[in-house]
């Protein structure tokens, strides 16, 4: 019975994890047109001794920024580029789709584990 | 009562068994992302007949209450493949484990209940 309450709270913290790894990618999104925008990265950790995650060091993608040349924009230099985002929608997608698939997984755990110590409880009634 | 027959402590055992390996499986995916994780799991259910045998262990207090069939290694499982990362999860196996933990744990239970219902139908309360 302490196993089935353990995965509750495992598998909750890697919902909460996938969902602030989901928020870190729709920050990058929302500011793919920002000038001087560096996408941000979240590592994970394994925390606790029962395989519980937690959402570690956010950092910043060292990748080059994207030159836009623009010569009417006021930030644009004499040949007229001017640094934009680091932001590659495509990648963004991509792992959104994966932030929600392991959202998923974990959510079907939760709901594995709360069905099995149902079933526990299901044998007193009898 | 309920203890001393062999059929019963088995199925305690799986069912005890399934949901330690539920966990450990809940663990492996919210540790999907984790870099440097490896996926863990149990040894498979087997139960060493010569060991148990027909008396039951030994108490060093009469009040102590026999245990069943110990099994708490859990095992690095060596994976097929690793990301870049150093992770060796896999969703898809992960998942597959967990339905075979939950028809063990079902099977367990219904094991359970059936010897149950037996002696009460041997004690003449059908």
């Amino acid at each position: 019975m302490g196993d089935l309450a353990k995965i509750l709270s495992v598998s909750a913290s890697g919902m909460q994890a996938q969902s602030s790894r989901l928020r870190h990618v729709s920050e990058n999104i929302a500011n793919a047109d920002t000038p001087g925008f560096r996408r941000k990265l979240i590592s994970f950790v394994e925390s606790g001794d029962g395989g519980e995650v937690s959402a570690g060091r956010v950092s910043l993608d060292r990748r080059e920024l994207q030159s836009i040349y623009d010569p009417g924009n006021p930030l644009a230099d004499e040949t007229g580029h001017y640094d934009g985002s680091n932001v590659d929608l495509v990648i963004e997608i991509a792992d959104a789709r994966e932030a929600q698939r392991s959202y998923e997984a974990n959510l079907k755990m939760f709901d594995q584990a709360r069905q099995m110590s149902q079933s526990l409880f299901d044998l007193l009634r009898k | 009562m309920l203890e001393k027959l062999q059929l019963v402590s088995m199925a305690q055992a799986l069912a005890s068994h399934s949901s330690s390996r539920l966990q450990l499986i809940a663990g492996n995916i919210a540790n999907a992302d984790t870099p440097g994780y490896q996926a863990k799991d149990l040894l498979e259910f087997n139960v060493d007949f010569a060991s148990v045998g027909d008396q039951p262990l030994r108490q060093t207090r009469s009040g102590h209450i026999p245990s069943g069939p110990e099994f708490d290694e859990s095992k690095i499982v060596a994976s097929a493949f690793t990301t870049p990362n150093g992770n060796s999860v896999s969703i898809d196996i992960e998942m597959a484990k967990a339905v075979q933990a939950r028809e063990a744990h079902t099977m367990a239970l219904s094991i359970y209940q059936s010897a149950s219902s037996i002696i009460r139908v041997s004690l003449g309360r059908g």
